[in-house]
């Protein structure tokens, strides 16, 4: 083995010691041992390795991502021990202690979870979140969601990076941006939500509308391309369908 | 998994999910939406691990490929660089550049190596990871993590050098060049 080779094999041996008993470094340790030269590097890369070892375990990290975590993955905790058909609109009910009806699926693996992940998010931000005002791009895509007739907006209708300085609110949803514009129609209020497909749900969000019904509250769910929307009020799902 | 077994989960493995997020994406925003998104992964589509002791490793894997998602969705291409060959050698003085800068300067000379290697020199640094552990983690062959650490620990000394000479800013790896695959 050369010296080169030997200090190839050495730059994976742990700073710690915990490759000790490794037999694919037995040759080049010994021939640490044997070479005066080499063995000197090697003292030289382990006392390097050790130096930053320690330093990078001293970064923290920051206060209240731990309770983020934890908040975002509430809704998916209650999922597993169910059927994969309606497992997780059933486990979500249950954990809120409600009743749902799930008026639509899709037959893709994972639709159900995500699209009763949105529903609910949204359902509980309406009925429990503090609903804030209005800028002016989203005055306009407010103005156009009250038209009576329209329909809800497609990707093209939407720049995410304008709505999110002008929209409503941003949520946080699961460390994702997800944006809110409030409405009202018909006389009922409405509040559209909309984050990047590329967010926590994937694409295992369906393209068709999905409605899902919980106690005080009924939110439609649907994406295309770039976005997942859910749209959620208390006006009932055949609301929600006029709108779509 | 009930909830205080996943708080338990969370309380385990968050601060070294964070790290290495934080020397892959480089600011703490993006770190934390990424061991957010591992963990929302988890509770949300299923682990489907019987053995609670893989979970550590299952967390840096998805993180990693969530990570690489994330990339290529933005399109941000990884520029895999014609780098210079390891060869800047430890020497006693490397030692001392890291003793006498702080930890924040030293996940900023880390950020500032090639993606490529900087992933797997995280887990052997961080997570004291052996070799064969960071192949399955990130899903490459042993001998690939071998050649990566090298050369890796080879562009961190000399990012922990720039910093301990300019005070502590560390610039970006230079010679990047597209198209080019290092081992």
């Amino acid at each position: 083995m050369r010296t080169e080779e030997a200090k190839f094999i050495l730059a994976a041996y742990r700073p710690g010691g915990g490759d000790a008993g490794n037999p694919a470094f037995s040759d080049a340790l010994r021939m640490a041992t044997e070479d005066p030269g080499l063995g000197a590097w090697f003292a030289q890369s382990r006392s390097h390795d050790a130096a930053v070892s320690a330093k990078l375990a001293e970064i923290q990290p920051p206060a209240g991502l731990r309770d983020a975590i934890l908040a975002g993955a509430r809704a998916g905790q209650s999922s597993r021990s169910r059927s994969p058909a309606w497992g997780w609109a059933a486990g979500l009910a249950v954990a809120a202690g409600l009743v749902v009806a799930v008026i639509s699926f899709r037959s893709r693996e994972h639709p159900q979870t995500a699209t009763a992940a949105l529903a609910s998010f949204a359902i509980d931000d309406m009925l429990n979140a503090k609903h804030g005002s209005k800028g002016e791009p989203a005055g306009t895509l407010v103005s156009e969601l009250q038209t009576e007739g329209s329909k809800m907006p497609t990707a093209d209708q939407i720049d995410f990076e304008k709505l999110r300085d002008t929209g409503c609110r941003t949520l946080n949803f699961a460390g994702h941006d997800l944006l809110e514009v409030c409405f009202a129609r018909d006389g009922a209020e409405y509040h559209f939500y909309v984050t990047r497909r590329d967010g926590p749900l994937g694409d295992a969000v369906a393209s068709g509308p999905s409605y899902v019904a919980l106690a005080g509250g009924a939110a439609a769910v649907w994406s295309d391309a770039r976005f997942d929307y859910a749209v959620a009020s208390t006006a009932g799902v055949a609301a929600l369908r006029r709108l779509l | 998994m009930n909830n205080e077994a996943f708080a338990q989960l969370v309380d385990a493995n968050y601060s070294s999910l964070y790290r290495f997020a934080l020397s892959l994406a480089r600011n703490a925003s993006d770190a934390g939406d990424l061991v957010q998104q591992t963990f929302f992964i988890w509770a949300t589509k299923g682990h489907g691990l019987r053995e609670l002791s893989k979970a550590k490793s299952w967390l840096f894997t998805t993180l990693y490929r969530e990570f690489l998602r994330g990339r290529r969705r933005d399109s941000r291409s990884t520029f895999l660089e014609d780098l210079p060959p390891g060869e800047k050698d430890p020497v006693a003085e490397d030692v001392d550049r890291v003793a006498k800068i702080d930890s924040a300067s030293v996940m900023v000379a880390l950020q500032s190596v090639d993606e490529t290697f900087r992933a797997p020199l995280t887990l052997f640094y961080l997570e004291d990871m052996s070799y064969q552990e960071i192949a399955e983690a990130l899903e490459v062959p042993i001998g690939t993590v071998m050649s990566r650490l090298s050369r890796g620990k080879a562009q961190l000394r000399l990012a922990v050098e720039g910093a301990a000479t300019s005070g502590s800013k560390v610039l970006p790896f230079p010679g990047n060049t597209k198209g080019n695959r290092a081992l």
